[in-house]
């Protein structure tokens, strides 16, 4: 066969029923490249030769280095079976889990699929994802066991054990089909009962149990991988050869005159024939007797092998070759390498090729016999039900069935990836054979550099003459060399580097160059639109102000060759294409239409989420911008990667596995960004807290009963240098002001775990409290939905409801401010004496006491400010490792300033304060200080620093504990590693909530949690040891005090006993706390040298 | 008086010397090398592993032994650690024991090369982090990480003073970054209000101060949100305060105008 040119395949784009839309899909490693390179070898696009090495669809460098595929990619195949020419748009897909997202995209633009097994190795776990997704995109797999000739070559299996270990494959095959289908049939019962349910509630009298699944019912025959059934080829693509029954079927039954159809059903199975009685009969195992299988197929090849490759028989060759007709040319037959000699004849013999693409173009269904059920799945989204879409939409499914390329009917594409591509690789800008005239011109110019050169080099002779008299330097050279330089600059032009295609196919209509489509974002709803819109509205209108719609133009079409492109003016339905100019419009996927009332299709559903998170930033901080335009383009790019800037400043990219983030960050280096970069562990955040005063010890003894050791550690904490501060036995903590006029006395009480959590959900709501609080403050009126007070009255009510009991007696009225930002986990409360002040839910009721309040307002502002600023900062970094408190309260027992200090300064000034406010015996006075000029600079700033001060101290008086974030952890594996698992999560510190069975399938759900900062790397590690049978999806879940307190040292006899004087068995509160010390520069308490005496000698031996 | 020969000696390697004067006189203790910051800090508690041996010298290179004599008359009257020296000789190791921590807290001390290096290595850091805290990208309103600050400041061959605080410290790196790199101080968000009177005055003179003006209201009196530099906080308190003779005011709304929230790309 022939290259096929472009015009015969756009001439077969016109027929649908001849197209077949198709993806090979395997575990890593099974072949499928080399398929694929097989297959496009016998259109004549690679030498038949290099199939298999070449790896054609590998384009990138990286997938050629590793040899691996990393992409999916498509290319447009020619075949002709019979009299019948087919269009074959093949996909290639990646193996490895950490693209099983590209897996994802190659399988919607589908109708079919190949799905390879290694003969050796079997059912690996990714060849159970990628049947499982065929599955469920509802597309039609057939099935190729690859590699035979390992099962000759290196397991040096005989024919006979070679057919049972084939049959086991398939077997195993159609054991994880069988499971689909149960688990299938199990869920739609479920939902029938459900339904059921629903509707008998009321008659449920005498209701019969039914024992049986309905898995007897449904018939799933049809789903098995079976020779007989014609769907499965037998194949070596490595060596090039490959067959199915039917190729045999045809030949013994000219041979031994045995009809086709017999051998057809006999061909595989427990068959054998019976040589006297020329009859076939059942029960060859039973019998001790060689299957049909091996005795006419199997034996056949290893023979071959056995004579090609083994002992390498020159005769005996000869009379094989002969035999089978085949045509070997000197050249093989005389290569060193028998290999080379086996492929020559097995490729003519059995081309996989042949056996490959007339199964598919039988079996597999063309875009004309679409499924109505996977019409209906791909329109509906989320959980809506196909008949609640509107009438015009529902339609629609006609034009998908039909798959019609008339004009009249309405465009569907599905674009299911962007991929970049170097913009020099386009057809516009390729390299294309000069014309005639351009030829004529350049051998022009060509000339008259000659010429000049010629000129210039006689001048430089002469020169040289001259040279030997006067050695002046030459001058003709440097014309000559900046004429040149000018030439080849000419051609270059500066233009962006990559540009994005679209990966798509055509469901309906036919798609022209530069035609106006809708881009229906994934949240479109075609109700609404159609309800929006004007009818027979078009795309090439103006923008329409609809939400998650949009216009473009279809710049440009390409016929997608592999590596190559090819422009093409317009493709019709039912096919794959690339679509050039829609990097504006789509990120990574979306549905194009002409009519508005296509809905989109169902998001594509990826296998493996994005886990491994790293950091990346720039070699050289100036470079910043670059990183972010790069990440933007990968984000475009690469279905699977998500970047994001945190708001600790971090660009943080989530990747599906190690090997994923390889190959981005290889991308991000060499194609996006074009800058070094690195990646590091991203920051882990902590939150500091303090608990209650614990009740036993480590060894879990009660402390009451215990008396303590005496503590002959040095005591480490160095008593406050600064004596203004005193704190009491029971954690009240006093602090005076250094210039002793203001003291504060600050209590710490951590808050119920309840209300910490409520608080955190609520901050949004906090948040908007605050603002009207402040607009109050100010004696402005704003005016608040009467939701928004809806909501802070539940929360205050929810507050009161968890705060009870004596200790927290009317606390809710009396909170002064939340912290840290004024809306976080933190409480700070008015437990002062006598001051009163304006709670924080004055926005409740303010429409009795706004005057008052208005007239406190002015008074307080200054003081009271510098309070909660104080607060807000002790809240913002805690005293342990300077991260943000959570569930703490704060409660301010005791507030002077003493009346000095309004003598010494503000003689001058009378303002209308105490009044109201200072009415209690613990004088809450409070006036702005005009004179700043005191050493300590001014009042408010002093309080805000003691105030700070003094929270810190409260919390260092109760025991203190690090929390740590977590994640919640659904992995799921099978039952044999489990244990595995259980390991890997045990040693991560992570916790088992719960796990259970998935009805219908041997897969366990292990539901954990997980520390953030034990999950670098646990996504890698856990499949490494499962060897990939599980696979985790981490999501943030919520902060965990971490039970062990970072201080502790022991002080009991039996603590003493437990952990001997030093203690230095791992404290993993302390690990955290000193990591993040280190990381932002504080004091670690930590020795430098542990030995003295182990360091190395500098002494002079003497 | 032991004869010096060899046999008597004993030669000790890895030699810090803790040195302290009183009264005219000097009094040293042998100590291993980078163990007495570790010691001064409270991590090291154990006496063993940061003395070389019990004993106080005169001079630690020559092997000089301070007189009991003047340890406790110059030593202990001045550092007053002693519980009671002149009653045998037995109390007196006791006491030495005293004496020891004594020195050791409050002598000079040549600081060794690891000690040097950690602690310029901590200052690094938390000049780094210090910057990365009060800085952001004027482009995205973010801050940058505390790696990417480390990594700018080798770029510019900053090295650490160890005498001068880190924060002043952070303010000169500030500045000199601002050449390389796209940085700048994260601005403080105010609320100025001030009367109607002075109003007008007072904001010609508060104009180049402010880097931006948010929201201007005026009722009763002038009420200005805008952002500053917090260079400029100090000097908008005063100029508030003396103009407006205490009846202006001026409300921290937060201390650094960052984006909050992850932000997908």
């Amino acid at each position: 066969m022939g290259h096929t040119s472009l015009d015969k395949i756009i001439a077969l784009q016109r027929n649908p029923a001849n197209i077949r839309n198709l993806c090979i899909l395997a575990h890593v490693d099974h072949g499928k490249t080399t398929l694929a390179d097989c297959l496009v070898a016998s259109n004549g696009i690679i030498s038949g030769r290099l199939a298999g090495k070449l790896r054609y669809l590998d384009s990138r460098e990286d997938e050629q280095i590793r040899g691996i595929t990393m992409k999916s990619s498509a290319i447009s195949l020619h075949y002709r079976n019979g009299d019948q020419e087919y269009l074959l748009n093949l996909i290639d897909s990646p193996g490895h889990v950490d693209f099983s997202s590209e897996v994802s995209t190659a399988v919607r633009l589908c109708d079919g699929a190949i799905v390879v097994v290694d003969a050796v190795e079997g059912v690996c776990p990714q060849t159970q994802v990628v049947l499982r997704q065929a599955w469920l995109e509802n597309i039609r797999p057939v099935l190729v066991i690859n590699k035979i000739d390992r099962l000759i070559m290196e397991l040096k299996l005989t024919s006979q054990e070679a057919y049972t270990h084939l049959q086991k494959i398939l077997e195993q095959v159609n054991a994880v089909t069988g499971t689909l289908f149960t688990s299938k049939v199990l869920e739609e019962r479920a939902e029938k009962e459900k339904i059921e349910e629903r509707e008998s509630g009321t008659l449920s009298g005498d209701q019969v149990y039914d024992w049986s699944a309905g898995l007897e019912e449904a018939d799933d025959s049809h789903l098995y991988f079976s020779p007989d059934q014609g769907n499965v080829v037998f194949a070596s693509a490595i060596d090039g050869w490959g067959f199915s029954i039917q190729q045999f079927a045809h030949i013994y039954s000219q041979r031994m005159g045995i009809k086709t159809e017999v051998l057809l059903k006999t061909l595989w199975g427990d068959f054998y024939l019976n040589a006297k009685a020329k009859k076939i009969m059942k029960g060859a195992q039973a019998k001790g007797k060689k299957p049909l299988f091996v005795q006419l197929v199997l034996d056949n090849i290893w023979s071959l092998y056995d004579a090609v490759v083994t002992r390498r028989d020159k005769e005996k060759v000869e009379k094989v070759v002969t035999s089978l007709g085949v045509k070997v040319m000197a050249r093989d037959s005389r290569h060193s390498d028998p290999k080379v000699l086996l492929s020559a004849i097995c490729s003519q013999w059995l081309p996989v090729s042949q056996a490959v693409l007339s199964m598919v173009c039988e079996k597999l269904p063309s875009p004309l016999d679409m499924t109505a059920e996977r019409v209906e799945k791909l329109m509906s989204v989320g959980a809506r039900r196909f008949d609640t879409l509107p009438q015009q939409t529902q339609e629609l499914k006609r034009a998908f069935l039909q798959c019609s390329s008339s004009e009249n009917v309405p465009v569907i594409i599905f674009v299911s990836k962007m991929f970049a591509v170097d913009t020099k690789a386009l057809p516009q800008n390729r390299q294309r054979p000069l014309t005639q005239e351009e030829i004529a011109q350049r051998r022009e110019l060509a000339k008259q550099r000659h010429a000049d050169r010629m000129a210039a080099d006689q001048r430089a002779a002469e020169n040289h003459k001259e040279l030997t008299h006067s050695g002046t330097p030459q001058e003709g050279q440097p014309a000559g060399v900046t004429q040149m330089e000018s030439l080849t600059l000419k051609d270059s032009k500066p233009a962006e580097e990559e540009t994005f295609i679209a990966f798509a196919r055509v469901y309906s209509g036919v798609v022209k160059k530069g035609q106006r489509v809708f881009v229906l974002g994934p949240k479109y709803d075609p109700a609404q639109a159609l309800n929006m819109l004007p009818e027979k509205y078009s795309a090439s209108d103006c923008v329409p102000e609809v939400p998650h719609l949009s216009c473009c133009s279809m710049e440009s079409i390409y016929l997608l060759m592999g590596r190559e492109l090819e422009e093409l003016e317009e493709v019709p339905a039912g096919n794959v294409l690339g679509v050039g100019g829609l990097e504006e419009y789509v990120l990574k996927s979306a549905t194009l239409s002409t009519s508005p009332a296509c809905p989109p299709f169902t998001p594509l559903n990826f296998e493996a989420t994005a886990i491994v998170r790293v950091a990346i930033e720039p070699k050289h901080p100036s470079e910043m911008p670059k990183l972010v335009r790069g990440m933007r383009l990968l984000n475009q790019a690469d279905p699977c990667a998500e970047v994001l800037i945190q708001e600790t400043g971090e660009h943080v990219l989530v990747t599906a596995g190690e090997v994923h983030l390889q190959r981005c960050l290889d991308d991000l280096r060499d194609r996006f960004a074009k800058i070094e970069i690195s990646a590091s562990k991203p920051i882990i955040p902590f939150r500091e807290t303090v608990i209650r005063p614990p009740k036993v010890d480590m060894v879990n003894e009660e402390l009451g009963k215990q008396h303590k050791v005496a503590i002959i550690h040095q005591v480490s904490q160095p008593q406050s240098h600064i004596n203004t501060l005193h704190v009491d036995p029971s954690g009240l903590v006093t602090l005076t002001t250094p210039n002793r006029l203001a003291t504060v006395s600050v209590r710490a009480i951590p808050l119920p775990q309840e209300v910490t959590r409520l608080l955190e959900i609520s901050s949004e709501l906090i948040r908007t409290l605050e603002q009207v609080n402040m607009s109050l403050r100010e004696g402005k009126n704003l005016d608040i939905s009467l939701s928004t007070v809806e909501a802070i009255t539940e929360l205050k009510g929810q507050l009161e409801s968890l705060l009870q009991g004596r200790k927290w007696r009317n606390t809710v009225e009396r909170i002064w401010a939340f912290g840290p930002r004024r809306y976080g986990p933190n409480i700070l409360l008015n437990s002062v004496e006598g001051y009163q002040r304006p709670s924080v839910w004055q926005c409740l009721s303010r429409g009795d006491k706004v005057g008052e309040a208005g007239a406190q307002a002015t008074v307080l502002r200054d003081f009271d400010n510098s309070i909660v600023s104080g607060f807000q900062l002790a809240t913002l970094s805690g005293p342990m490792c300077e991260e943000p408190l959570m569930g703490v309260c704060f409660s301010i027992e005791r507030w002077d300033i003493q009346s000095s200090a309004i003598k010494v300064e503000g003689s001058s000034e009378t303002t209308p304060q105490a009044g109201g406010i200072a009415s209690g015996p613990s004088q809450a006075r409070r006036r702005p200080d005009v004179s700043s000029a005191d050493c300590y600079g001014p009042v408010s700033g002093q309080l805000i620093a003691a105030m700070k001060e003094a929270c810190r101290h409260a919390f260092q008086a109760q025991p203190q504990r690090l929390m740590a974030a977590m994640y919640t952890c659904e992995i799921m594996a099978t039952a044999e590693v489990l244990g595995r698992v259980y390991g890997v999560l045990g040693k991560r510190e992570g916790r088992v909530l719960h796990e259970e069975m998935k009805e219908g399938t041997d897969m366990f759900i292990i539901k954990a949690v997980l520390p953030v900062a034990e999950s670098f790397g646990f996504a890698d590690e856990i499949r490494k040891r499962t060897s990939g049978l599980a696979s985790p999806q981490l999501v943030f879940s919520h902060w965990e005090v971490i039970s062990s307190d970072p201080y502790w040292v022991p002080t009991t006899e039996e603590e003493y006993l437990h952990f001997g004087e030093k203690a230095d068995s791992a404290n993993q509160a302390l690990k955290y706390m000193n990591a993040v010390r280190r990381r932002k520069g504080l004091y670690v308490e930590e020795k430098i040298v542990e030995h003295a005496e182990k360091q190395r000698t500098l002494s002079k031996n003497k | 008086m032991s004869i010096f020969t060899p046999t008597n000696q004993i030669r000790l390697t890895n030699v810090a010397v803790v040195r302290m004067k009183k009264g005219g006189k000097r009094f040293e203790i042998a100590c291993y090398k980078n163990k007495v910051m570790s010691w001064r800090s409270g991590a090291e508690k154990d006496l063993d592993e940061v003395l070389q041996t019990h004993s106080v010298f005169v001079n630690v290179s020559k092997g000089q032994v301070a007189k009991k004599d003047d340890l406790t008359k110059k030593l202990f009257l001045n550092v007053s650690m002693a519980t009671s020296y002149h009653q045998s000789p037995v109390q007196y190791s006791l006491s030495l024991s005293d004496i020891l921590p004594g020195i050791l807290a409050k002598g000079e001390l040549q600081v060794s090369d690891r000690e040097r290096q950690t602690q310029l290595e901590t200052m690094f850091r938390d000049i780094a982090t210090i910057v990365a805290e009060k800085c952001v990208n004027p482009e995205t309103k973010r801050p940058y990480t505390v790696n990417l600050i480390e990594r700018a400041m080798k770029d510019i061959h900053y090295s650490v003073k160890a005498n001068k605080s880190t924060k002043q410290q952070a303010l000169e790196v500030i500045r000199q970054l601002k050449e390389t790199m796209e940085i700048q101080r994260a601005h403080m968000r105010l609320r100025l209000v001030l009367p109607a009177k002075e109003a007008k005055r007072l904001k010609e003179k508060l104009k180049p101060l402010l880097q931006v003006v948010e929201s201007e209201d005026f009722d009763e009196a002038l009420e200005m949100v805008c952002l500053v530099d917090p260079g400029c906080y100090r000097e908008i308190d005063e100029l508030i305060r003396c103009e407006t003779k205490g009846r202006g005011s001026l409300e921290v709304l937060s201390l650094r105008d960052v984006e909050e929230g992850d932000e997908k790309l």
